[in-house]
């Protein structure tokens, strides 16, 4: 029964880390410079 | 050449918008608009001009020549009408922006070469519109290595639901020459779309780009296609959808990023694209089903990206004020 008790409390402790590490945080890092322009111009002819 | 008769099939966000561009087209007679909630249906035909006309359900009781059919019904309905159509020597051109129907309407290839006509697969926003800006990027290099597409933003309820979905089941990646499965929800990366939607994280998702993109890049690496999801898109993912979704949703982006060699030298080139995703959708469908009648799409069944004059193909939607980007700087 101990056992059981403590398997099931480490696959929540489990189950609570892998989902926080889930949801945290970012996937990058956004660039440093630059930006959009339109295509125009000799680009579209 | 004679003027084409259009049957619409689906009279959502994107069928609404695709109506209202064909309409505006010298090249287009009639657009024959069917779909199973009348009251839409109803309210498509009248807000669409002299040119459309009610089709009923399915458009089974249409009379008289039918040249091309666009299906913009819900994932899943486009297959078996697409079989009748193609059987019917019509060209068909589908915004499905689901896997399988990606994968069997590619199938229907060798019947639509053998009938000199026309299939046009995941004719949308992305895939669709992300697929001509890939072939845009990949006419500057000699060989293409790399693909990765990002998507932002959904259409309509359909599209909504799909997006839903696509968080959940196993993506197709292409790498090294053959499909790797990879969980969809997984593979986090920031993404960088056009502003004002600036960086979002993006996830595996079950998505058709890599099916519809490896065919027309010969000898690419690697091929992946991600979505923009929020925690709670992630959170909920393998549960029913919470609310009803939007009408139509808000501002979207797509992103494709291409890498590749010219002259021995590596480069990455970014393109992007922002609007309404309905709007981009519709807009590049009705202008696939245009060339596909004019036979400016190569016969058999492709993807966009099969495209050979993409610039004239963008120059098209700039026109009706559809405009692509180039991101320039730092390609992180």
């Amino acid at each position: 029964m101990t056992l059981l008790r403590r398997a099931a409390v480490a696959l929540g402790i489990a189950g609570v880390v892998a989902a926080v590490l889930r949801l945290r945080g970012t996937g990058g890092t956004p660039p440093q410079q630059g930006g959009w322009r339109e295509l125009s111009g000799p680009e579209l002819q | 050449m004679p003027k084409a008769n259009v049957l619409l099939l689906g009279a959502g966000a994107v069928g609404a918008r695709a109506a209202r561009q064909l309409v505006e087209a010298d090249d287009v007679a009639r657009v024959h608009i069917a779909d199973p909630n009348g009251d839409r249906r109803a309210a498509v035909v009248r807000s669409t001009g002299d040119k459309a006309r009610d089709a009923g359900v399915d458009g089974r009781d249409v009379r008289g020549r039918i040249d091309a059919v666009l299906l913009a019904g819900p994932v899943g309905t486009h297959l078996a009408p697409a079989r009748d159509h193609l059987r019917q020597g019509r060209v068909v051109v589908s915004c499905s922006d689901g896997v399988d129907d990606a994968k069997a309407l590619l199938d229907l290839g060798p019947e639509a070469e053998a009938r000199g006509t026309r299939v046009v697969v995941g004719a949308g926003f992305s895939p669709g519109l992300s697929d001509v800006l890939v072939r845009h990027a990949a006419r500057r290099f000699e060989v293409v290595d790399e693909v990765h597409v990002a998507r932002s933003g959904t259409g309509g309820p359909a599209c909504a639901r799909a997006h839903h979905k696509a968080l959940t089941g196993w993506s197709m990646d292409w790498r090294d020459g053959g499909w790797q499965q990879r969980r969809s929800g997984s593979g986090r990366e920031l993404c960088w779309f056009p502003d004002p939607l600036g960086a979002q994280d993006c996830y595996r998702a079950t998505l058709p780009d890599p099916i519809l993109l490896v065919p027309e890049l010969p000898g690419v690496d690697r091929v992946t296609a991600r979505l923009a999801a929020t925690r709670r898109d992630r959170l909920t993912a393998h549960l029913p959808m919470l609310r009803r979704p939007h009408p139509e949703g808000l501002v979207g982006a797509a992103r494709v990023e291409v890498r590749g060699r010219r002259q021995g030298i590596q480069d990455v080139v970014v393109f992007g694209i922002l609007d309404r995703p309905a709007v981009a959708a519709g807009a590049t469908a009705a202008l696939a089903l245009r060339w596909a009648l004019e036979g400016r799409l190569p016969a058999g069944a492709h993807g966009l990206a099969a495209i050979e004059d993409s610039t004239a193909f963008l120059a098209a939607l700039a026109e009706v004020g559809i405009k692509a980007a180039v991101f320039e700087g730092s390609a992180v």
